[in-house]
């Protein structure tokens, strides 16, 4: 077990900088998603901690040691790939003891390890296959059984489930959390998907093209969230925003009128709102807004519903305002149909305000 | 939706019925595949007819040959020929000759071109583009241009009328080197970057994953390269001339005697050089075929 960080990092290839000057300090045990839109850097940064990329300016601390210059078979830590990249002319356990052999150890040790390992996935019956003749799944568990048996002091995840499909990403993603439990290895997993994120890691590093967004627990990143963009990523469906302008009242309150006439009452969460009141926009959940009739006092806003998807479990039906289209989630029994006029009931305690750079105070 | 209407009416085929209906329409060929059938058999006897000459000249005795006319089948067949061959010449030392030098220029070539490959499509060092683009135009100098200052430096290094002399200048091999590229620059990163976190160095990448991923195409380069060196006469005629140094292809024309050229024992020894290639051929059809598909530009 070890802890990573990392100081002032930054990478250009050529004339484009993809990492602009990143500190993270990952604590020791602890598992850590990297999390973003395709293209924010996450994976180069992953592949930075591993020393596959050359880090262009800045230092890479493992267990408190430089590690920068180090090459990655030195660094002791262990990457499953999104593709898992097992060795296809290799069977299981050729795959699993190919480190090992590698090292040089004795034939009987790396057999011993290699069914150490076996055993704890479950792998034990298809140590004789080719990589060919496994499932998604299987395949996953030997590259984590590849990882696993060079002990190392870091495992890093490259979006390991993006290839496996809805009902075994969650069979996987429950395996990894119970591996994180019995082994309490400092874990870094790079992904896209939120839920992912919020249910593995302890602490989320949203990034934003090459920088980070935010870093928090995820019921910070979603009840928090530090600025319009996280905000946006963060959920699903996505947090809705309402054009306004606002001015001050009294203390942290604020007057936020949104398009049309509707006005709400706000509190700011820092109490210090930005010189420019006059565009700002007001963030708030599906889950925080209520369906009531158009003419009761509560609802903030009017609109007419464009599509109602029924899940189940939750509804989510689509309404026009005169300030934008919202989504609304709704209960699983609730019925409506298209084309209703509605009215809008906002929980303005739940609701954040963004000004015009996009932060929210 | 035209689109539905066209599925709608042309309900999807299974693979079998599919086979059926081909199967149906290649029983009862039109005009043209009758003509194509017809140049395609035509080709094949054309092609081969000197293999069947050869083959039946090797049985006929020597004044049979030499008659006029043109006989299909020997009147009178003989294994005199080969026994002839077989007893009278050094075909066992050139046998030898020929299974050593062409399988020195197989191991060789196959192991430069693999780790010259791997160099040029997986390393990064000061000169790689410049070395590739030399690669590439080496392709275009035919290796008979180059002959002559071949012997001169075979002569100057001593190595006339010996198996390196033999051996070291078909080892310029830029098909290979670049066929071996190709497919390096096939292999996912992901696999060189698993290995290099579990330890690998550049050797070891090469030996135990890009050599072992492309066995296919090992194999195929080897077995054409082993029958280009093994039926290659040029080369070994000219650098070599003691008769327990010769070739087997050189070799052939070493079957003379007091009253010259005997064309049956001549095509009888050219059967039995051939025979090794052929029976490798036989084995390996499909790697060849891949093979010569690769040299030829086609990725099979």
């Amino acid at each position: 077990m070890a802890s990573v960080e990392l100081k002032n990092v930054s990478k250009r290839f050529g004339s484009t900088e993809v990492i602009h000057g990143v500190d993270l300090s990952v604590a020791d045990g602890s598992f850590c998603a990297l999390l973003g839109p395709s293209g924010c850097g996450k994976s180069t940064l992953l592949r930075m901690i591993a020393g596959l990329e050359p880090v262009t300016s800045g230092t890479v601390l493992i267990d408190g040691a430089d590690v920068t210059q180090v090459p990655p078979a030195k660094r002791r830590i262990a990457m499953v790939f999104q593709s898992y990249a097992l060795y296809p002319h290799l069977t299981v356990r050729g795959n699993i003891c190919f480190s090992m052999s590698l090292a040089g150890m004795a034939r009987a040790a790396q057999n011993e390890r290699a069914d150490v390992v076996a055993k704890m996935l479950q792998l034990e019956p298809l140590m004789e296959r080719r990589p060919a003749q496994l499932s998604g799944g299987q395949r996953q568990r030997v590259a984590i059984g590849r990882a696993l048996v060079r002990d190392p002091q870091v495992f890093l995840f490259d979006e390991p489930l993006s290839n496996l499909d809805a009902q075994l990403r969650v069979a996987m993603r429950l395996e990894l959390a119970n591996l994180h439990k019995s082994l309490k290895t400092t874990m870094i997993y790079v992904t896209h998907d939120q839920v992912e994120a919020m249910t593995l890691a302890d602490k989320i590093v949203v990034l934003d093209k090459g920088r980070i967004a935010q870093i928090g627990t995820p019921l910070a990143l979603y009840n928090t969230p530090a600025n319009k963009f996280v905000a946006s990523f963060i959920g699903s469906p996505a947090m809705n925003f309402l054009p306004a302008s606002a001015r001050t009242g009294s203390g942290k309150s604020l007057l936020a009128t949104l398009a049309g006439t509707a006005s709400l009452t706000l509190e700011s969460r820092k109490g210090l709102p930005p010189t420019n009141l006059d565009t700002v926009e007001i963030g708030i959940r599906p889950e925080h807004i209520r369906l009531v009739d158009p003419g009761d006092p509560q609802a903030s806003l009017q609109g007419a519903t464009t599509i109602v998807e029924q899940l189940g479990n939750t509804t989510f039906v689509y309404v026009d305002t005169a300030s934008g289209p919202l989504i609304v989630e709704a209960g699983g029994a609730f019925q409506i149909a298209s084309g209703s006029n509605v009215g809008l009931a906002i929980e303005t305690a739940h609701a954040h305000v963004f000004g015009a750079d996009g932060q929210a105070f | 939706m035209s689109t539905t209407t066209a599925d709608a009416t042309n309900a999807p085929e299974t693979s079998y019925e599919v086979l059926v209906k081909t199967g149906r329409q290649s029983s009862r060929p039109s005009g043209a595949n009758f003509l194509g059938t017809l140049l395609t058999v035509l080709g094949a006897l054309f092609w081969i007819f000197p293999i069947y000459w050869a083959l039946i000249t090797s049985f006929k005795p020597e004044y049979e040959v030499v008659q006029p006319g043109i006989r299909l089948w020997p009147e009178h067949f003989t294994f005199e020929n080969y026994s002839f061959v077989l007893l009278n010449t050094k075909i066992g030392l050139w046998y030898f000759n020929s299974l050593v030098t062409s399988g020195s220029v197989t191991i060789l070539v196959v192991l430069m071109s693999a780790m010259a490959g791997y160099a040029i499509s997986q390393l990064d060092f000061p000169g790689r583009r410049i070395l590739w683009w030399m690669i590439l135009a080496s392709f275009m100098v035919p290796i008979p241009a180059l002959i002559i200052n071949h012997y001169v430096l075979m002569n100057q290094f001593g190595f006339v009328n010996t198996w390196a002399g033999v051996i070291l200048p078909q080892l310029i091999a830029p098909v290979t080197v670049m066929i071996y590229k190709q497919f390096f620059d096939g292999v996912p990163k992901d696999f060189r970057e698993a290995a290099i976190i579990d330890g690998a160095t550049e050797l070891q990448l090469l030996w135990r994953l890009y050599l072992p991923m492309n066995m296919g195409i090992t194999t195929a380069l080897a077995i054409i390269t082993f029958i280009a060196a093994w039926n290659n006469f040029l080369w070994p005629f000219l650098v070599t001339s003691s008769e327990p140094m010769l070739n087997i292809s050189v070799g052939i024309y070493q079957v003379t005697d007091a009253f010259g050229v005997k064309y049956a024992r001549w095509m009888a020894t050219a059967v039995l050089a051939a025979l090794p290639v052929a029976a490798l051929y036989l084995i390996f059809q499909r790697q060849v075929t891949q093979a010569i598909m690769l040299t030829a530009g086609i990725k099979g």
